[in-house]
């Protein structure tokens, strides 16, 4: 499929996701040069929704291979079904030729694929994401190069396996382990900041069309101070902020208020000493009394700023 | 003038190449490799096919291109945007720049005669025979009107002694004033001085400016100042945010190194022995499989941090570090030292905060601030703390290498070296001045040392060295 950058950015909006010209034409670029893309940034930035965005945008499948440590190839790529083969060699059993039973046994029809596999040997061109890379070993991912870089897996028995349709790979990492430049050198590079005021209201608008946009916009200036002018073990990101305005949505808030904010204090801030500190440096009131004083600042991520003169830090 | 015909088509392509799309990225990617972001050749090609898939005239389509390709992590992000907006831009200011450039470069040169002028006109009445160098009369320009003037006026006071002829003695002086200077000017404006005294360029004009004007914007963030500005140079504002940032790196640290080396459950070999016991209802057909997996073993961390008094310059960094790492994983052993050794590792198995955790290790400890014998307390700990050497140990030793006795400390940290899988050695000092320090030399063979004065240092070194 043949995509210009607007009907690209059109269709990835169309899917809910709501994205900038770089991101687009990184995109885009990671699917014209057949190159897999690597996204990193802070968790909940919406890292893993670019490659469920874009197999919508491409009306295609996603198949998702989940990383985790101890990762092997054997459940990333392909494992033989032994339990089939020994059952046939059972039924088998005196009443063939040997050698081809053994041929036979090391067939496709015994091979269980996993989501390498399965991308390459899709029919259509599907979306593979290959989320949190950075939990893998590095053995793992200097395993992944053959794939990344030639779209082809080697298996002993059968042979080299090439891609039918080349897969649009899309790799998430939160920085956890630094990866090899070898892995980096074979990618486009992504990398997802919080966003603009402007923008995560619009992000709101999708996903909770059901909130106020006076909630909404308060929301947002509300974590915008919270990650600019806090020093927070993890900052709320917008996997938060989302769950936190439906939260608000559910208990029926139009505004924010001090109660409102202590009762959902849980949702954007998943960390204890993060809540005291959030108590302690501006208060809940606090808080409400800086949204109230803002106006958005849309040129820049974090952009929340307090103009009324009363709340110098 | 005869010119030969290759001589002439050479020049023809050049001339015709300096505009072009190919020589503006290949100087584009010079410049990022001058400003530490590795660029590969591959790299370079990805984004020359990337530029003819986007539309050319327009620039956010190009710096985002570009920026996908040949970027490739987080922090190389924000230098790229800077140096894209200062290399491609339109000639005029192209124009302007190399105008205001030869304005500045014109100051600077009138600057620098005038401070020779100076100079030489202070020693005039002797024959000195001393060069000043570049350096030197750079720090003289540099330093302020006031203090030019004391330093001259001390040498027009010499004059009056006219005896054995002091004129080599007195340019010695000048020379080591100019010496103090220039370690002063250094250590007072930190990086920005550093950086107008030691500049590393490329030597061509045009793509200098690009990467002096990069190198002064991107400090000029508060964030990558403190990431990147020295320990001992935090100040006593940054000091909340720096600990949180040092913080977070040790316990990010700690964490990955215990988790990492969990049993694996990988499959590796069959286990024939179980896979028969456990298929015997099946009569012997191996329908079920048992694998062995392969036991890894998490290393055995052991953390030693010099706490003397040439180290206290370190403090706030060495602190934090043995609070961060030592309380964030709870079987890391850690060991202060300066005159001897002293295990603190108890300190840290209580769930007390950083204040009085640190404060009750400072008040209870014989060696804080005292003088450095590495040897001595290497050779207690050899007499007590073997046990807990194996070989999955790793070392890591914060210090500035600054001991009485390095040969045989050295021969100390051989015997240790014996006995444990690696040693990281983490050098607050930084690398230029290794050459003079007699430990470095001496310590080298048995570690692996890193410059370490910096949050940036140490993210980086945590990255590629120890979770790698």
């Amino acid at each position: 499929m043949d995509l210009t950058i607007k009907q690209l950015q059109q269709r990835l909006e169309a899917q809910g996701y709501i994205c900038d010209q770089d991101l687009v034409i990184t995109l885009y670029l990671s699917l014209k040069l057949a190159k897999p893309l690597l996204v990193e940034g802070a968790p909940g930035v919406g890292k893993t929704e670019v490659a469920k965005a874009l197999a919508g945008a491409l009306n295609t499948e996603l198949i998702r291979l989940q990383c985790y440590e101890g990762l092997d190839e054997n459940r990333a790529l392909y494992e033989w079904n032994y339990q089939r083969q020994l059952l046939k060699i059972e039924i088998a059993r005196g009443s063939c030729d040997p050698a081809a039973l053994e041929k036979d046994l090391f067939d496709v029809e015994y091979l269980l694929e996993r989501p390498l596999l399965k991308a390459i040997r899709a029919e259509k061109r599907v979306v593979l994401l290959i989320d949190e890379i950075d939990k893998t070993d590095p053995e793992f991912e200097a395993f992944l190069f053959e794939m990344l870089s030639d779209f082809q897996v080697s298996i002993p028995e059968l042979g080299t396996l090439k891609a039918k349709q080349i897969p649009a790979v899309v790799l998430t990492s939160n920085g956890e382990r630094e990866l090899s430049d070898g892995l980096k050198r074979r990618c486009v590079y992504l990398y997802i900041d919080y966003p603009t005021v402007e923008k995560e209201v619009r992000i709101l608008q999708v996903k909770v069309p059901q909130a106020q946009e006076e909630l909404v916009r308060q929301v947002v200036r509300a974590v915008h101070f919270i990650r600019s002018h806090l020093n927070l073990k993890k900052k709320p990101s917008i996997a938060e902020t989302l769950d936190w305005t439906r939260a608000l949505v559910a208990l029926h808030a139009d505004a924010l208020t001090p109660e409102i904010l202590g009762q959902t204090l849980s949702l954007f801030l998943k960390n204890r000493d993060d809540q005291e500190t959030l108590k302690r440096e501006v208060g809940l009131s606090g808080l409400v009394e800086q949204i109230r004083g803002v106006k958005d600042d849309s040129s820049g991520p974090a952009g929340a700023t307090c103009h009324c003169g009363h709340h110098q830090r | 003038m005869e010119i030969d015909p290759v001589t002439r088509a050479v020049a023809r392509v050049e001339g015709q190449g300096e505009n072009t799309l190919h020589h503006n990225l290949v100087r584009f990617t010079h410049i990022l490799r001058h400003l530490g972001i590795r660029v590969s050749m591959a790299e370079a090609l990805d984004a020359y096919q990337a530029l003819t898939l986007v539309d050319l005239t327009s620039r956010e389509q190009v710096k985002a291109a570009l920026g996908a390709v040949l970027v490739k992590n987080a922090s190389d992000r924000q230098i790229f945007n800077l140096s894209f907006d200062r290399f491609f831009v339109p000639p005029e200011e192209k124009k302007r720049r190399r105008m205001l450039r030869k304005q500045l470069e014109e100051e600077e040169r009138r600057r620098l005669a005038e401070a020779r002028e100076k100079l030489n006109q202070a020693l005039s009445p002797w024959s000195t025979e001393v060069n000043f160098s570049p350096e030197e009369i750079q720090t003289f320009a540099r330093m302020p009107a006031r203090e030019q003037r004391r330093l001259t006026e001390l040498i027009r006071q010499m004059h009056g002694n006219p005896v054995n002829s002091p004129g080599h003695l007195i340019a010695r002086v000048m020379q080591s004033a100019l010496n103090y200077w220039r370690y002063y000017l250094l250590k007072t404006q930190g990086e920005e001085a550093r950086r107008q005294l030691e500049a590393e360029l490329t030597g061509e004009t045009e793509m200098d400016d690009v990467i002096a004007g990069v190198a002064a914007d991107f400090y000029r963030d508060p964030d990558d100042q403190l990431l990147h500005q020295d320990m001992q140079q935090v100040a006593d504002a940054d000091l909340e945010k720096f600990t949180l940032a040092l913080e977070r790196l040790s316990t990010h640290l700690a964490n990955r190194l215990s988790r990492r080396y969990r049993k694996s459950n990988r499959r590796q070999k069959l286990d024939m022995r179980r896979t028969i016991r456990r298929n015997i209802a099946f009569g012997g057909s191996p329908l079920k499989l048992c694998y062995r997996s392969r036991r890894r073993h998490r290393p055995r961390l052991l953390l030693i941090c010099d706490v003397s008094a040439s180290m206290a310059r370190y403090a706030r960094f060495v602190l934090q570090f043995i609070y961060g790492l030592s309380s964030a994983a709870q079987d890391i052993e850690s060991f202060v030292f300066s005159e001897d050794l002293e295990r603190v590792t108890p300190y840290f198995r209580r769930d007390d905060g950083f204040v009085p955790v640190m404060t009750e290790l400072v008040n209870a400890s014989r060696q804080w601030g005292k003088t450095t014998d590495f040897n001595v307390a290497l050779k207690t700990f050899h007499r007590h703390w073997r046990h807990l050497l194996t070989g999955d140990t790793l070392v890591i030793i914060v210090s500035d290498t600054k001991t009485v006795a390095p040969q045989e400390t050295a021969r100390e940290l051989a015997a240790l070296r014996e006995r444990v899988r690696e040693i990281l050695w983490l050098n607050p000092v930084p690398r230029k001045q290794w050459p003079y320090l007699p430990g470095v030399n001496a310590f080298l063979p048995y570690v692996r040392m890193f410059e370490c004065y910096s949050l940036h240092h140490l993210e980086a070194i945590l990255h590629r060295q120890m979770l790698k």
